[in-house]
């Protein structure tokens, strides 16, 4: 499965590249994240103590948390707000870490840690306009770190809101194909 | 530095964390008000404080390579807000890895939330290590001999209205060497494994939503 996770506030980029995989023979599911209620992770602790693995706050990202655990490919589509994604986004991401193992291991020379499932691919698409140069290399920058601590395999694109269909078709045979 | 006008905002959830007490460090030589983000309701009230001081000091933890959701959420409002008007803009961000380039795109974030929306970015600190005080000193600090001195002329650039420079944390934090590297992975393994046995988890196990569905899966077969 292809789980998209995307922040349709300020633009309908999620529907649009769903509808753009539509051709794939694995299963797409999509949710917007602006649409849910997610309450910030709250440093309890919890799902790497008492509940392990267990996120303890009630709320939609429950219905997220089963379905990451799961998918194939995460693909997290975001405005680049600062560099970063935006906060709806930031808040499945904090919140995934109830996906995580705990456990520490070393990886070319760096402590780092995993998912609780091997093989998940992580996908960040990034979109904006006129971004310059430091927002561009500020995005790249932090997956390329997320990749790093979460031990796994993916991509970062950068979209104009313009949406090339080209570019957009070569996101889509990128993730389908891994 | 007008010390009436000094606004500190602390980001972690965790008010008696790591990123409270540099804050408080900072606050006993700087003066100011201390501003936990609220985690829930209008950040507005926030806003406003911004709009009003004259320095903003940000300090939090690093979430996944960077400041957690709701420090996000209150900078998109700031940028909806607008209204700034060269307000100095320092930061301070703190995560449990050794590193300064796993928590750096906490402070990239803030300098580039400054440029664009008419404040003055003044510089920050990456601290290391950081979940390991949990809240206590810097001088309980595993890199105390050159995180102290460097963190408290972090410290007097902000009571001067300077910039404070990378080099200032990255030159206290070199990288650790490979022995420390796997003692340290040990080390930490060894605690996380042991909080899970001690609630009876085994951290082999499949996450529990895995094995959630893989239980419903078979209760719904039969
Ligand atoms: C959801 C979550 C994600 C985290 N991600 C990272 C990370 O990517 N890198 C890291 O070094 N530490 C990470 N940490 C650890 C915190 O940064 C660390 O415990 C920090 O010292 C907490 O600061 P505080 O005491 O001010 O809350 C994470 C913690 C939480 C709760």
């Amino acid at each position: 499965m292809i789980l998209i996770i995307s922040d349709d506030n300020r633009g309908n980029w999620g529907p649009t590249l769903e509808e753009a995989m539509h051709l794939s023979e694995t299963e797409i599911v999509r949710f917007s994240a602006d649409a849910l209620q997610i309450k910030p992770c709250a440093a309890c602790n919890s799902c790497s103590g008492k509940t392990f693995g267990r996120c303890i706050i009630q709320d939609d990202m429950q219905l997220l948390l089963p379905k990451i655990a799961v998918c194939r490919s995460l693909v997290l589509v975001s405005p680049v707000v600062f560099g970063s994604v935006s906060h709806h986004i930031k808040k499945v991401m904090d919140r995934m870490a109830a996906l995580g193992d705990p456990r520490y291991r070393v990886k070319d020379g760096e402590i780092v840690k995993g998912m609780s499932r091997v093989g998940m691919n992580y996908y960040m698409v990034g979109i904006g306009d006129n971004l310059n140069e430091a927002e561009c290399s500020a995005f790249l920058h932090l997956h390329q770190e997320n990749r790093k601590i979460m031990s796994v395999k993916g991509q970062t694109f950068i979209l104009d809101s313009r949406l090339n269909r080209v570019s957009l078709n070569n996101i889509v045979q990128e993730i389908i194909h891994e | 530095m007008n010390k009436s006008n000094i606004m500190l905002i602390c980001a972690s959830p965790r008010h008696k964390g790591t990123s409270a007490m540099l804050l408080e460090r900072v606050q006993v030589v700087t003066g100011g008000k201390i501003f936990f983000l609220p985690q829930r309701g209008s950040l507005d009230e926030l806003v406003l404080a911004m709009q009003k001081a004259g320095t903003i000091i940000i300090s939090g933890p690093c979430y996944i390579n960077t400041y957690p959701a709701r420090l996000i959420e209150l900078l998109e409002l700031a940028s909806i807000k607008g209204n700034f008007s060269g307000q100095k803009l320092y930061g301070i961000i703190n995560g449990g890895m050794p590193y300064i380039h796993t928590h750096q795109h906490g402070l990239i974030c803030l300098k580039l939330f400054a440029e664009q929306n008419h404040l003055s970015w003044q510089g920050g600190f990456v601290l290391g290590i950081g979940a390991m005080l949990d809240g206590k000193p810097l001088e309980k600090h595993m890199n105390r001999k050159r995180i102290v001195p460097a963190f408290d002329k972090f410290i007097r650039n902000i009571v001067e209205g300077v910039q404070s420079p990378n080099s200032l944390y990255e030159e206290a934090q070199p990288p650790p060497g490979k022995l420390t590297t796997r003692i340290f992975t040990k080390f930490l393994t060894f605690l996380v494994v042991n909080n899970l046995k001690k609630y009876g988890h085994d951290p082999e196990a499949p996450n529990y939503y895995l094995r959630k569905q893989e239980e419903d899966k078979i209760n719904g077969s039969h």
